[in-house]
């Protein structure tokens, strides 16, 4: 019997690659296409050919940068927020969140989506919420209206602690597998046996690793929150807002003339977004590749 | 003596972890909870009676909730095995691997909007199909990913030694690697299964407010101010991926891990 090339191994088929780029390429593919031909007015309702209008009325309007910068901002801080309690929770109490009981605890808040959170924390901070009751029982407020305007506010306040009450939880579970993966107790024993104390140990050891080997998921997560979408709009502002709520308001205007300019933010926000993500993985591989 | 301030941040971070599920559920029994009250004057088990009550819509939307789900999760898991051998075996590997990370990681409810005129043209706007084909958009890339470590070095091996042994590929299939792998699909169907379940944003632009899932209800009764029944929907929402969790945290913790 003539033994040839393991079968399984032929990738015969083009078959097989144009089911990849049909299924995962195409929807993508065919989303950005129309959404930029809408931009230049090349396809839509009122448009009746080529045409940069858009693109020069939402480059020179304030709007798209503003809320960029509003997103990224937001993003960016509850991503540092939540980076820094989860790194002080599990090299602080690394020991206690190993309990089986204390670990199961840690899980818990993975059950909780996006929305509900935002809901939880509408209820906690909204003028007639929670802290607000208690506030008043306390004799701290003396009416409802004097409570502090935490949700839809214009420090955004709400949506920030509600994305950390969503990533913090996962952060701390992601560090401390990192924690026990890279073996970093056997390393601080060795610093410690070495001379350094165990805080320092802790500080010029563990927390270097946690850090370095984070980066990719950290940056992904940055790049997951620039685009949420359900927190910012139960618990933003009217403006600014963040991106996927103005993107999607612009897109979901009664003036249908309005609507190539929410299809241009889409595209400005798309490349934006897969550039970043481009980078994040060249300079991941370019790591792999030289470190 | 160095007092620990171990114990303290410990009960801090119970406390902090259980406060959402025990307020919820305490907002799903109550009815009447006018400021500045800090207990709700009437508790019961009347809102959650209403589960049943068709005007209500919670136990369809539960059950859009559920087959919804389960469609994507199968298709996904299934579908995202085979195409991660594709991608595994082919020659740009890492490229298609990086292509498959753009779809999962942009807003989905952009993404959505940019397809909808596509879904209006094939009909699939407003309706389940609409939603579950969707969700499978972002669902697929994600357990393509999901299952890019299987494709490895010995698992390839063990595929060239069933077809050196005269296995064709739906025996190498079928009696090696879905065994091999059954811990992996499993694992890949709860996620994708969650991910279905959690999802707002595509389902609301894509299913047009039509297709009622609980997510679509938590946003209603929070624009309504209909807290009560707001908090039993998250109630309901929330119910399951803990119980996934009891039967095992790899089913809710890998995803975007």
């Amino acid at each position: 019997m003539k033994i040839s090339e393991p079968m399984l191994l032929k990738n015969r088929g083009n078959i097989g690659i144009l089911l990849f780029f049909g299924v995962i390429i195409m929807p993508f593919a065919i989303a950005f296409l129309y959404a930029l031909l809408y931009s230049f007015g090349l396809v839509g309702i009122l448009n009746d050919g080529f045409t940069i209008a858009y693109w020069l009325t939402v480059l020179s309007a304030p709007q798209l940068g503003y809320s960029f910068l509003y997103s990224a901002l937001i993003a960016a801080v509850s991503v540092i927020f939540s980076v820094g309690l989860s790194l002080f929770t599990v090299l602080y109490l690394k020991k206690a969140l190993n309990k089986p009981f204390i670990n199961f605890m840690l899980y818990m808040p993975l059950a909780i989506p996006g929305i509900v959170s935002a809901f939880f924390t509408y209820q906690l901070f909204a003028r007639t919420g929670f802290f607000s009751r208690l506030s008043y029982q306390l004799g701290i407020i003396t009416e409802a209206a004097s409570f502090p305007d935490l949700i839809n506010d214009q420090f955004a306040f709400g949506i920030i602690l509600t994305f950390i009450s969503l990533l913090a939880p996962f952060f701390i579970l992601f560090y401390l597998n990192l924690y026990k993966n890279e073996n970093l107790e056997a390393l601080e024993r060795v610093a410690i046996s070495l001379g350094a104390n165990p805080k320092l140990a802790t500080l010029k050891v563990s927390l270097p690793i946690l850090l370095k080997k984070s980066q990719t998921v950290v940056l992904l997560y940055f790049i997951f929150l620039l685009g949420a979408y359900e927190v910012p709009l139960i618990l933003g502002q009217e403006s600014p807002q963040m991106l996927s709520v103005l993107i999607l308001q612009e897109l979901r205007q009664f003036d249908l003339n309005k609507i190539p300019e929410g299809y241009t933010m889409a595209v400005i926000y798309t490349s934006v977004v897969s550039l970043i993500t481009f980078f994040i993985f060249r300079s991941q591989k370019n790591k792999v590749i030289h470190g | 003596m160095v007092k620990s301030w171990k114990p303290f941040f410990v009960t801090i971070l119970i406390v902090l972890v259980l406060f959402p599920f025990i307020y919820l559920l305490l907002l799903s029994m109550s009815s009447g909870w006018a400021f500045p009250q800090i207990i709700p004057s009437n508790f019961g088990f009347d809102n959650w009676k209403a589960i049943t009550q068709s005007e209500v819509g919670l136990f369809t939307a539960l059950m859009n909730s559920i087959l919804i789900a389960l469609t994507v999760a199968s298709i996904a898991t299934f579908g995202g095995f085979i195409l991660s051998r594709i991608v595994a075996y082919h020659k740009q590997k890492n490229s298609l691997i990086l292509i498959s990370y753009f779809p999962y990681i942009l807003s989905p409810v952009v993404f959505g909007a940019c397809l909808s005129f596509f879904f209006m043209k094939v009909n699939l706007f407003g309706n389940m199909g609409g939603v579950i084909i969707a969700q499978l958009i972002i669902s697929l890339p994600y357990a393509l990913i999901f299952f890019g470590s299987f494709w490895n070095e010995k698992n390839r091996n063990i595929e060239n030694l069933v077809a050196t042994l005269g296995g064709n590929k739906i025996v190498s299939f079928v009696k090696v690697l879905l065994p091999l792998a059954k811990g992996l699909l499993l694992v890949c169907f709860f996620q994708t299964f969650l991910i279905s379940w959690f999802e707002y944003g595509l389902t609301a632009i894509i299913g047009l407010g039509k297709v009622q899932t609980l997510t679509i209800k938590v946003f209603l009764y929070i624009k309504e101010a209909n807290f009560f029944y707001g908090a039993l929907s998250s109630c309901l929402l929330i119910m399951p991926p803990v119980i996934l969790l009891y039967l095992n945290k790899r089913f809710v913790f890998n995803r975007m891990s």
